[in-house]
């Protein structure tokens, strides 16, 4: 249907799946590193929600106030943290930029981390996709976003370089 | 010779922390008040009476019944309680107890509970002064550790995820907060804010909760590891697997 990111040259996926949750300060520090690297084409973090109210029970409806739930500055860009950070998928342009995320990670995780290449990131618009963003969709957006989600959550850093 | 029940199987610490679950055999390690209890379980005011759904069983004239003459009604019945309920969620993670073991816990040593066990928590009915009891004795126990266990009425899906960075299993309502070495209470078991902050004790570290866990890991106690446990669990499938073997 459209040409994807991944059809610009031999992009690689990896996964980083740390031993546990991630604190937002840590999740900053880590995401800050992994934005200064070099030939990183776009990432994204999975793990489990934080409301910002009870979504059922008895106290539906009450505030959450979960102190994870933060505001982290990566470069200029504010992000509000929606879930914990329980893994980071990214594709990135080469070997070399691999080794360097690699090395990010022993740095700024202290409890262990699982490190994988493999398909993470979708490369072939859905159905669904084709619905919601039609024919002349942004392939770089191509599994960064949930079809049926109504907020857009998709950051761009270091627009300018890119643009550049 | 009098008969001493034997609970479970095995001679690896998993095993013995199991029977030592099942036989309510179990060390006290921390205080609650009567008052916290009532606190985080959010079913009345602490300080205020037990309503009740009927008048004390002595004031009612019960039917002339030689069970009702054997029985002793607990506490709960006698004066008429509510049927309340306390949930438990524990970490895949070394947390001591399991939904399993809490229900046997409940089934052996105390009267008039109903335990449900399910894959993540486990719940226990009874009469409300009946129900603090179980949740105090457990609360209180080895059978729970605050920061790998908790009390949560609705959203208990922390219990197959990884751990927190600070060694908490996760809560997406954040019930319990971790505080200068201490496990916080700042809200109810369904996610209601309370008054004070309730200290539910100090957690275990890595080591005390892989010594009292009652959960067979790999990176652990493997459960291949416990050759008289396997030996009977053998043992139950081929009898029963044997008994509905019916040929015609």
């Amino acid at each position: 249907m459209t040409e994807t990111s991944s059809d610009n040259g031999n992009p690689i996926q990896i996964e980083i799946f740390p031993s546990r949750l991630v604190r937002p300060e840590t999740a900053k520090e880590l995401l800050t590193e992994i934005s200064n690297l070099d030939g990183i084409i776009r990432a994204f973090i999975q793990g489990p929600r934080l409301p910002t109210q009870v979504p059922y029970g008895p106290a539906k409806g009450s505030v959450v106030n979960h102190p994870s739930r933060e505001h982290i500055q990566i470069g200029d860009t504010d992000i509000e943290l929606s879930v914990l950070v329980g893994r980071i998928r990214l594709e990135i342009e080469d070997e070399d930029v691999k080794e360097n995320l690699r090395e990010v990670c022993e740095r700024v995780l202290p409890f262990g981390f699982e490190f994988r290449e493999g398909l993470f990131i979708q490369k072939k618009q859905t159905v669904s996709d084709y619905a919601k963003r039609g024919p002349g969709a942004d392939p770089k957006l191509l599994g960064l976003y949930d079809p049926k989600s109504k907020v857009d959550n998709i950051t761009v850093l270091n627009s300018e370089e890119s643009e550049a | 010779m009098a008969y001493e029940p034997q609970f479970y199987p095995g001679a690896t610490s998993v095993a013995e922390n199991r029977r030592k679950h099942m036989s309510g055999d179990v060390e006290k390690l921390r205080e609650i008040s009567d008052d916290d209890l009532t606190t985080v379980l959010g079913h009345r005011a602490p300080g205020t009476d037990y309503p009740s759904t009927h008048p004390p069983l002595a004031e009612m004239g019960e039917p002339e019944c030689s069970i009702r003459e054997l029985v002793e009604p607990t506490a709960g019945a006698k004066a008429g309680d509510r049927v309340r309920y306390v949930q438990f969620v524990d970490s895949m993670y070394n947390a001591p107890s399991t939904p399993y073991f809490r229900s046997y816990n409940a089934a052996i040593n105390f009267r008039g509970v109903d335990p449900g066990t399910l894959s993540g928590r486990q719940v226990v009915e009874a009469r409300e002064r009946d129900m603090e009891a179980i949740a105090k004795f457990q609360l209180e126990t080895e059978m729970t550790c605050p920061a790998l266990a908790s009390l949560r009425g609705a959203t208990v899906h922390g219990h197959s995820l990884r751990l927190q960075e600070d060694g908490v299993m996760f809560d997406m309502l954040e019930r319990t907060v971790l505080e200068n070495g201490q496990i916080m209470a700042v809200k109810d078991q369904v996610g209601r804010p309370i008054d004070k902050k309730v200290d539910m004790g100090k957690p275990m570290s890595d080591e005390e909760a892989a010594k009292r866990t009652t959960i067979y890991r790999v990176d652990n106690v493997a459960y291949r590891d416990d050759a008289e446990v396997i030996e009977w669990v053998h043992r139950v499938f081929d009898q029963r697997t044997k008994y509905g073997f019916q040929p015609l």
